[in-house]
């Protein structure tokens, strides 16, 4: 019994001799997780500041055209610049964009002009607006634009995405010779040089960007914000009925004719 | 010595969990832009490569992180190290450095981007599977020292195998 207890209270020297061994571990292991937990909030926060805001523009003529979608003379106009490669445009394109188009560019209430703005991170983005607008040569932009988001992962590694594509418009029953005489020619970069410069002028900093009435919206925000935007650029536009000179597009060297 | 590689897994596998939290709270959404002053950290983060079984790769990081310092905590805290944490150790880390291994061969050849945080915890993984082998050598060689000493042996001194011991205190 006694052999026991004094081995008993061996063992508990050791312990306590181990567990003050371990001591500076365990403070140099929480040192540690705080220094990187402080570290990452800290880079969050510059993160957040860094991060473009909601900014009122004034309503300024488009020098681009775009691609439209809907009624040109709808109350309340909708742009989007947004990058063909950027995965944030694809969610919105994919999860956000079919109801816009459903419940409010199809019932009228708003037009929606997509604007190529190619932000250079991604190899195959300029590809994808060119392949994009040689569709709209065949009056099936919008349905290209829908694939090239929906299969984005497929080609945005490649390095030539043009098999891809090509694919796409067969799939769309687009006459592929013309399609593909017009994406080896590369006729559209112009109009796509052009988007972009309407997103510069408007100082669109990333992808994508929304401008409704006077508020430029970055990112891929949910349809129900989309949708108060739209409401209370409805209003304003209901209170001054002149002010429409966003709608109709100042024609200028490289814009669609 | 001994305890003294378990307590470096431990570190390792804790700077490596902050690595990848903060690259999982940019998948996420919580932290919008990355510091990278080296390669092109966003554009392997966004890519497909980046979502594996439907989570992001970095969230994958995290719980092999979160798992290797909890079996490397619990080595700690033991006289020698069993055999099958070692075991454990090795698995999940030399599992770990084969897919950090695939990930970086697309960074190279596929995506023609290199992220610098990536980068650096394939590194943290390869460390941690280094030396997750050399314990499990350690614990092998101590499994059998305690096999050959004489079962009814009344001392290590009197099997003659004492010095050959699992270490007693790290």
């Amino acid at each position: 019994m006694s052999q026991k207890s004094a081995r008993a209270q061996r063992s508990n020297v050791v312990r306590t001799q181990r567990a003050a061994n371990l001591k500076p571990f365990y403070i140099g292991l929480v040192v540690v997780a705080i220094i990187g937990i402080a570290l990452i909030a800290r880079t969050a926060q510059h993160s957040d500041a860094s991060r473009p805001t909601i900014a009122n523009v004034a309503a300024a003529p488009l020098k681009a055209e775009g691609h439209l979608l809907g009624n040109p003379n709808a109350p309340v106009q909708i742009l989007e610049f947004a990058d063909f490669g950027c995965p944030h445009c694809a969610e919105f394109a994919t999860i956000t964009e079919p109801d816009v188009r459903k419940r409010i560019v199809d019932v009228g209430l708003a037009s929606y002009r997509y604007f190529d703005f190619p932000l250079g991170h991604f190899p195959n983005s300029v590809p994808a607006s060119n392949a994009a607008a040689c569709a709209g040569d065949q009056k099936k932009f919008w349905e290209m634009h829908d694939k090239l988001y929906e299969g984005q992962p497929d080609w945005s590694d490649e390095s030539n995405p043009k098999g891809v594509f090509e694919a796409y418009a067969k799939a769309l029953g687009l006459d592929v010779r013309a399609w593909d005489a017009c994406y080896d020619s590369q006729k559209h970069l112009p109009e796509i040089e052009a988007n972009r410069q309407e997103g510069v002028r408007r100082a669109v900093e990333s992808t994508p960007t929304f401008v409704i009435g006077t508020k430029k919206i970055p990112g891929a925000i949910p349809y129900d914000m989309l949708k108060a935007y739209v409401d209370t650029a409805a209003m304003a536009a209901a209170s001054k009925p002149v002010a429409k000179s966003d709608s109709a597009p100042v024609k200028e060297a490289g814009t669609k004719p | 010595m001994t305890r003294a590689a378990r307590m470096t897994i431990a570190l390792l596998a804790l700077v490596g969990a902050l690595i990848a939290l903060y690259l999982t709270l940019f998948k996420v959404g919580v932290i919008s832009e990355l510091v990278c002053d080296v390669g092109s950290c966003e554009r392997v983060n966004t890519s497909r490569w980046a979502t594996f079984l439907g989570l992001p790769v970095a969230a994958w990081g995290l719980a092999t992180y979160v798992m290797l310092f909890v079996l490397a905590l619990v080595s700690v805290q033991r006289d020698a190290l069993e055999r099958h944490i070692a075991w454990a150790l090795v698995a999940v880390s030399g599992w770990s450095v084969l897919f950090s291994a695939w990930l970086t061969s697309k960074e190279l050849f596929v995506i023609h981007a290199i992220c610098i945080w990536c980068v650096t915890s394939a590194t943290i993984m390869t460390l941690i599977f280094l030396a997750s082998l050399v314990e499990l050598g350690r614990a092998r060689r101590a499994d059998r020292a305690e096999h050959f000493d004489a079962p009814g042996a009344a001392s290590p001194a009197a099997s003659g195998t004492g010095t050959m011991r699992r270490e007693p205190h790290g």
